[in-house]
């Protein structure tokens, strides 16, 4: 009599990736909430030169950058359910094309300082420029960050490290860069928009 | 585990849903970025944007971080912070 195969659903309540990384994330998290609550409280309290700031800022750049960094979130998602059908080459190649989206991103931002600085607008200009450049420059630190973190599980992927499903380390890397797409979204409304 | 038993532990993300995810913030973020021209009073275009942040993060928390099938606590956490946090700002900028 042959053994019948058994489908057992285990329960799917697991965490992707590793506990520190989601601990690290949060953290991550936390700097940024204070950052962007200490911005709005100083737009109260200087309403109009965050207003005239603001029209100084490109939102067509801010837009792009948006998109940009979505669009590269969206290859790395794209890329995971890969890894989970261990297709390791494939994968690879997805995270690739996720990079080239940030390095777009990358690219627009830097143009943006450049044209704020031949304006002559600098982090001393106001209140307004000072928190733009801190907070957009901290964040573009994360995006150059989680550039590193992808090269490394777009390297460990192609030498096949994960493999048989143990695929944590794959997970905590894309759970970081889309950590840095959230923040983002957030980022992007309260300095260009509202 | 005994012999034949298969394991079926495979709810993961799908290349439709994150296509579909992907379309919806590209979409969100568009319409976040016109908002003021058709929207006269900053008031109701604050509370839009923000609202519009809020849907957004649902989607990058449950669809790109896989968290819609994570525990609870840590989905609850991070939807919390995408929901708490446009809410703060959303009540500096209207008090």
């Amino acid at each position: 009599m042959t053994n019948p195969s058994i489908a057992i659903e285990l329960p799917d309540k697991k965490l992707p990736g590793d506990l520190a990384m989601w601990f690290f994330i949060l953290a991550e998290l936390t700097v940024f909430a204070i950052f962007f609550i200490g911005f709005s409280v100083s737009e109260q309290l200087n309403a109009e030169m965050f207003s005239q700031g603001k029209a100084q800022l490109h939102q067509t750049a801010g837009l792009i950058n948006t998109i940009a960094l979505i669009t590269s979130s969206f290859f790395v998602a794209i890329a995971l359910t890969k890894i989970h059908k261990a297709q390791a080459k494939q994968a690879v190649l997805l995270l690739l094309t996720a990079k080239a989206f940030a390095i777009i991103y990358i690219s627009v931002k830097i143009w943006e300082y450049l044209s704020l600085f031949e304006q002559g607008i600098t982090i001393e200009t106001n209140t307004f420029f000072t928190l733009y450049f801190l907070i957009t420059a901290f964040h573009l630190m994360h995006v150059l960050l989680g550039m590193v973190i992808l090269a490394f599980i777009a390297y460990s992927a192609w030498h096949g490290k994960y493999q048989n499903n143990e695929i944590s380390g794959f997970e905590a890397g894309t759970s970081y860069w889309h950590m840095v797409d959230l923040l983002w979204i957030i980022l992007f409304p309260l300095i260009y928009v509202i | 585990m005994r012999k034949g038993n298969v394991v079926k532990n495979n709810k993961t993300v799908n290349m439709a849903a994150a296509t579909k995810s992907w379309l919806l913030l590209i979409a969100l973020s568009v319409i976040a970025i016109y908002l003021p021209e058709f929207v006269d009073h900053k008031s109701f275009y604050t509370i839009a944007a923000l609202v519009i942040v809020v849907i957004k993060g649902q989607q990058i928390v449950d669809i790109f971080m896989e968290l819609k099938n994570a525990p609870k606590f840590w989905r609850l956490l991070f939807l919390s912070y995408i929901t708490l946090l446009p809410l703060i700002i959303s009540v500096i900028y209207l008090t």
